[in-house]
């Protein structure tokens, strides 16, 4: 029984914790009745399948993180990102560009009577990969060579610089229990048959995810006890319920995000986890009012970047030069194309074209409709006049696919925005020439491209594959077929005695979320 | 009376049939292809070609159609494409939740819509009777939406007093009770208005007719009167307007599920048109539109029990 000293002393803490956050009025993470350390969390939760093969993503990774064994972490040093051991390796090295040697703590156990994670499933598990819904994050794969029952070597097919980001530290470089995923046939859905991670958890179909601690992981305990990962699609109803208190944690809007630099919820800290979308204006250079370049050249001139980025984006928006996000190597400061209205009309006038007319495409989304009409009025200015169609997702998407109809042929100029890995590979792939009448619905291709985009995979030496990505980007430019907008950044709102821990991509690694 | 009933139940398997024929239409006339939109950029042609097989897409539409049609006759409404779940295991869960909020939402419209009626009616083009008409458009005009988002802010966001997401803790009913109010007072406050009107409409009918002017002759009280003779009759219609706004209310609480993030059929449905995952979306339209039938027939029974005349005439 403790002593009356330490109960007044807890007393104390719990009442004047809990005056402060009155006084402040704002939440903070605490404890629930029974003394454990609760986290409510929002998840945009579309729980489709948890086999890394055949998943969704998004909020299925934080599951799967929370739930399942992995080789490797990601780590922000000096703001840049890396990769370190995970808790389930107590070995992980690349002595070159094309093997990846591990070896994995003996004694992690599989649920459901499985036995040990061994390195049969490390080999089970990244082969049939190759086989799945996700197999271009592990093209660079040849095979897993099993050196014993816990250690092993990935053999690349070539050195492939972006294998950490792409795979192994993505939701795809989860692993799996080989004897109990080969029993329900080699593929699941959201009955997972063994786990092996901190967590195990019980889902309320369309309502939440709960995660408790796993009684058989012998690894470190994470901080939290109990995380109810709730269920909430609106983005908007989701800051609703942070600012009542019944999330600690959510995703926000890039314009609340404006709000809430200036005047944020009480007790509330903002994290930028990333940035890994890329927005520009596309044109067709097939099409025939297009194809002359010193048009396209005119309008990349004519648009006022900055304009769109305070309109449509309230500022919340990171002014774009290239499809490299910020942070990743290649990403481009600066580029060379400016607003230049007066260059514009010259341009134009030097092609000899007058009364043009275009048709501007774009997803019906507030912010992009928005931009598409400063565009109009950009592009007024120097004589193009344009007319703004936003459409649906279903026909948008179609729009430049040879394979979807004849659309493609039509198509002039329009909005897109893609997300990425945290690799500049990811994001190059869509434009090279295989891709033309797919992804690159611009319809260039460069023979220098298609040679830095082998050389990039190649390169493990950043400051080279950070040249080879910025030379990628200028080639894209000079074609003349991109208005380079802006990446929009992932941000979180959180309670300040959170520390959390996020991919750059937007996935929480509830493992390693602490107190402040 | 038997006979009436298996005519409705018939007639109620055509209206689901023909729904569910609409809602098919619909879907494949969406523009856009379902295989690119449900799989995304990473999708392969062979696993494009896979989805597009095992949703029969290559299928003639009539065949697609008779499928699914010839599987739910065996009540068999398929599996979610993506999670492989059983489509009716998926349904049936968000059921009760929506079926919830109905209840609730049209139980308070009725408790508070049908006095509001009356009242306006005892007293037709008095102040009272046109504030309360005041009171009963402005709550049929004001869109739920903007009702949620309001009293969201005030009571859950202001004031602290009501939670805002989700449906509550399983097995704790208070909890679950609390976490009906927000979304039953925005779902039902139009219905206010419009039972409230109606019931004034159907009060002042027959505030007017010869077996009521009697009752008054006869001196009896106005109580009596109003509630005992006039009000049974007069509420039939409104009873039959229930029926139906609680079958609309089946599908047509989505905008609060959003709102509140609760579980519920309207939500559901809506990811599943997002997604294209044609299955789930048929599977539950076509449960909701045998409830709809289902809530008609009661409400019209319902009827014909308070009303003889009804009641003899089927």
């Amino acid at each position: 029984m403790k002593n009356f000293d330490e109960k007044r002393r807890e007393f104390l803490q719990v009442a004047s914790a809990l005056g402060m956050s009155a006084a402040l009025g704002g939440y903070s993470i605490q404890t629930n009745a029974e003394g454990h350390r609760v986290l409510n969390a929002r998840s945009h939760l579309k729980l489709a399948s948890l086999d890394p093969g055949y998943m969704v993503g998004g909020s299925e990774i934080t599951i799967q993180w929370a739930l399942m064994p992995r080789l490797a972490n990601f780590t922000f040093e000096g703001g840049a990102l890396g990769w370190a051991p995970s808790d389930f390796v107590s070995h992980l090295s690349q002595p070159d560009g094309s093997h990846i040697d591990y070896t994995l703590k003996p004694g992690l156990q599989w649920s459901n009577g499985y036995g040990e994670l061994t390195s049969d499933d490390v080999k089970y598990s990244f082969e049939r990969m190759l086989e799945s819904e996700w197999k271009g994050d592990w093209s660079a794969l040849d095979h897993v060579e099993v050196k014993d029952k816990y250690s092993g070597t990935l053999v690349l097919n070539k050195a492939f610089a972006p294998i950490w980001a792409l795979a192994l530290l993505s939701g795809t470089g989860t692993l799996v229990c080989k004897k109990a995923t080969e029993e329900v046939g080699g593929k699941y859905t959201v009955d997972v048959p063994a786990t092996c991670g901190p967590y195990v958890m019980d889902w309320i179909p369309k309502q939440k995810v709960t995660l408790t601690h796993n009684p058989l992981w012998t690894g470190p305990k994470p901080y939290f006890d109990k995380i109810n990962y709730i269920s909430i699609d609106a983005p908007e109803a989701a800051e609703l319920a942070y600012e009542a208190g019944e999330v600690d944690c959510t995703k926000i809007l890039a314009k609340t995000h404006v709000r809430w630099m200036k005047s944020p919820p009480p007790n509330t800290k903002l994290h930028v986890v990333g940035a890994l979308q890329y927005m520009w204006m596309g044109m067709n250079v097939d099409h025939p009012k297009l194809k002359d370049i010193r048009v396209r050249q005119a309008i990349q001139h004519a648009v006022d970047v900055d304009s769109i980025i305070q309109g449509a984006y309230e500022g919340a928006s990171i002014r774009s030069h290239g499809m490299v996000c910020p942070g990743l190597p290649g990403q481009r400061k600066e580029s060379p194309v400016d607003y230049n209205p007066g260059k514009a009309k010259a341009l134009l006038s030097e092609a000899g074209v007058s009364g043009l007319s275009l048709v501007l495409k774009t997803l019906n989304v507030q912010e992009r409709v928005l931009a598409a009409q400063i565009i109009q009025a950009n592009l007024g200015a120097v004589g193009i006049s344009v007319k703004v169609i936003p459409l649906d997702s279903g026909p948008f998407w179609n729009m430049g696919q040879e394979s979807k109809g004849d659309e493609w042929k039509d198509l002039q100029i329009w909005l897109m925005r893609y997300g990425g890995s945290p690799d500049p590979h990811s994001m190059a792939q869509w434009f090279v020439k295989d891709q033309v009448g797919i992804w690159n619905w611009e319809r260039w291709s460069d023979p220098e491209y298609e040679d830095l985009y082998i050389k990039g995979q190649l390169e493990t030496d950043p400051a080279k594959r950070s040249a080879i990505y910025v030379r990628m980007q200028e080639i894209m430019e000079n074609t003349g077929a991109y208005v380079w907008i802006g990446h929009e950044p992932e941000v979180f709102a959180h309670r300040s005695n959170l520390a959390p821990m996020f991919a750059p991509s937007g996935e929480e690694d509830f493992a390693r979320f602490t107190a402040a | 009376m038997l006979a009436y009933l298996i005519k409705r139940l018939l007639l109620g398997v055509v209206i689901v049939f023909a729904a569910l024929l609409t809602v098919f239409c619909l879907l494949h006339l969406m523009p856009g292809d379902p295989v690119s939109i449900a799989l995304g950029t990473r999708a392969t042609p062979e696993i494009q070609a896979q989805y597009a097989e095992k949703m029969h897409l290559n299928d003639p539409l009539i065949v697609q159609f008779l499928i699914f049609a010839g599987q739910a006759l065996t009540g068999d409404l398929g599996n979610d494409v993506f999670s492989n779940r059983a489509v009716s295991v998926m349904v049936f869960e968000q059921l009760p939740y929506t079926v919830i909020l109905a209840l609730s939402s049209i139980t308070w419209a009725i408790l508070v819509g049908i006095p509001l009626g009356c009242l306006s009616a005892i007293r037709p083009n008095s102040w009272l009777d046109r504030i309360l008409g005041l009171i009963s458009v402005g709550t049929i005009a004001i869109p739920s939406f903007l009702v949620s988002i309001w009293a969201l802010l005030l009571f859950a966001i202001t004031l602290r007093w009501l939670p805002v997401i989700g449906a509550g803790e399983i097995g704790d009913p208070l909890d679950q009770a609390t976490h009906l109010i927000l979304p039953s007072f925005a779902v039902g406050l139009g219905w206010v208005g419009y039972i409230a009107r109606l019931a004034r409409a159907s009060m002042l009918e027959v505030m007017n007719e010869n077996y009521v002017r009697a009752a008054w002759a006869f001196g009896l009280k106005s109580n009596t009167v109003i509630y005992r003779y006039a009000l049974k009759v007069a509420v039939l219609p409104t009873i039959t307007m229930i029926g139906i706004g609680f079958g609309h209310l089946l599908s047509g609480t989505v905008f609060a599920e959003i709102i509140f993030a609760r579980p519920g059929i309207g939500k559901l449905i809506f990811d599943m048109v997002m997604s294209r995952n044609f299955p789930v979306v048929q599977g539950a339209v076509m449960v909701t539109a045998a409830m709809y039938v289902i809530t008609t027939l009661v409400a019209d029974l319902m009827v014909a029990w308070l009303d003889p005349r009804v009641r003899e005439s089927l």
